[in-house]
């Protein structure tokens, strides 16, 4: 065995080990890397009620509440995951990507009645990326609803961004 | 092993046919054009196409040509510092000088490109999620490579005797390649307020092919254009060694001359 | 545009850093060659 072939060896060996311990670490803590709970974790396992929690999941269609309340704008919606949902109040503009079937985040506590004080929320969008007129057209067609559950395969609709804008002319003209 | 130890000393002969530094400045002089030009004309295409031509998206609007600049960085970042850690495996295990100068150069680039790339993301998540910054598991991985970036580049400049900071500097180029697969699986592992990758290996992208082209052509044109710099960087870093070679020996030859001169006459 | 200062400010970023990142190396490149040039040049006629 050449001295090169050792150090390939050692390198390679230092490397398995220093993965596995990474591995292994991750795993250990991987409840306190995920970013949010989800509000079934919530409901199963309520957090004490002076610890700040972030809540993430959709905002359920047609649960937006918006009041005033002195002046200060207040939301309040319930979150879901699925399974569960629960009921967040939140005193503060929100933010522009806010909307029925969003996916937030909210930073609070839960409250003693299992309701949600938010004192932050959080957009978050998901990996869709879509033309505004490809979506509106979905929307018009019936195929897709964004309050609703994500969007339909790429496939399905990048062919109609090319397709609808040479029909448009054909059917506005008349 | 007897074939280990062969293909160790035919990978190292492959490398090492690259080391001579004539050749290497013979050769580089040749591909630097071809790096240089298609990167500066593939990123103008695509930064032009992706502020002006592309579709704004239907719930980021305009927002999202951020992402035309802010993905190519990101994958520049990760596979930046991949280039430094087969650097860094070439360093330790078959101890090319290449490598080393190479690692040098490749630090400085790559970490001022994890900078963009977190500031560009910074610019993007404030107007969209509602914040400049959360400690979720994508964003700090990265930004623990950005720290991995600095330590490479202070650690190989930290001793008086090169050789010493190269083999320190390697091991720590190694050693952080962990956070690589990391930061790619970290939004798969964990639930995150950054959003799963539209472009995967396996699966279509879910991404409209409107915004799929200015994205390709910025990613290609800033790849090039990382190339371009490291190997104008390490051009240049061949020559200073170069000419640091030739003023020693010319330092040498003259204290060594007035013997021999003297008894030549 | 909507959010146009996040947009400049990312794009106006980006091509700052790598306007930078290539100047430096192009005079770094170009100062390289030209010592390496009066250096060679001198030792290369020596030897005739």
């Amino acid at each position: 065995m050449t001295r090169k072939s050792r150090r390939l060896w050692l390198v390679v060996a230092c490397m398995i080990g220093l993965g596995s311990a990474a591995a292994l670490t991750l795993n250990a803590f991987s409840s306190n890397i995920v970013f949010f709970m989800a509000p079934s974790q919530v409901h199963s396992k309520p957090p004490p009620a002076d610890r700040t929690i972030r809540l993430g999941g959709m905002v359920v269609a047609g649960s937006v509440r918006q009041e005033k309340v002195k002046d200060a704008p207040v939301a309040i919606f319930d979150v879901t995951d699925g399974q569960a949902a629960v009921t967040v109040r939140y005193e503060g503009i929100l933010p522009d990507l806010f909307r029925e079937g969003q996916s937030v985040v909210a930073v609070g506590t839960v409250n003693p009645d299992g309701t949600f004080r938010a004192s932050e929320v959080l957009a978050k969008h998901d990996e869709t990326y879509m033309p505004k007129e490809v979506a509106e057209e979905l929307r018009r067609s019936g195929k897709w609803d964004p309050r609703f559950g994500k969007a339909p395969d790429a496939a399905s609709w990048n062919t109609m961004t090319a397709a609808d804008n040479a029909k448009k002319p054909a059917t506005q003209t008349p | 092993m007897n074939a280990t130890q062969s293909l160790t000393a035919r990978t190292g002969n492959l490398f090492h046919r690259y080391a001579n530094p004539g050749r290497f400045l013979r050769m580089g002089a040749k591909l630097q054009p071809w790096l240089t030009w298609p990167a500066l004309v593939l990123s103008v295409a695509g930064i032009v196409w992706g502020l002006f031509f592309s579709p704004a998206d239907w719930q980021q609007g305009d927002s999202v040509r951020i992402m035309y600049v802010h993905v190519p960085t990101a994958w520049l970042a990760s596979s930046g510092y991949m280039g430094l850690a087969v650097c860094s495996l070439l360093s330790l295990v078959w101890r090319h000088p290449l490598a080393d100068l190479a690692a040098v150069e490749i630090g400085p680039v790559g970490a001022a490109i994890t900078a963009v790339c977190l500031a560009t993301g910074s610019l993007w998540g404030k107007p969209m999620w509602g914040t400049w910054w959360v400690w979720d598991a994508r964003l700090t991985s990265v930004l623990v490579l950005f720290f991995l970036y600095l330590g490479h580049i202070a650690l190989i400049r930290a001793f008086d005797e090169p050789q010493r900071g190269y083999r320190a500097a390697a091991i720590l180029g190694l050693a952080g390649a962990v956070d690589l697969p990391i930061i790619k699986f970290s939004v798969q592992w964990w639930n995150t307020l950054h959003q799963p990758d539209s472009i995967t290996v396996t699966g279509a992208p879910t991404m409209s092919t409107s915004m799929l082209w200015p994205l390709g052509l910025t990613t290609l044109g800033f790849t090039l254009g990382f190339a371009a710099i490291v190997l104008a960087r390490l051009r240049a870093s061949v020559m200073e060694s170069r000419v640091r070679t030739i003023l020693a020996a010319n330092r040498g030859r003259q204290s060594a001359a007035p013997q021999p001169d003297r008894a030549t006459p | 545009m909507t959010h146009l200062p996040y947009i400049v400010a990312a794009y106006g970023l980006t091509l700052g850093v790598a306007a930078i990142l290539s100047v430096n190396a192009t005079l770094r490149l170009r100062q390289a060659r030209k010592r390496l040039a009066a250096i060679e040049q001198p030792r290369t006629r020596q030897p005739s």
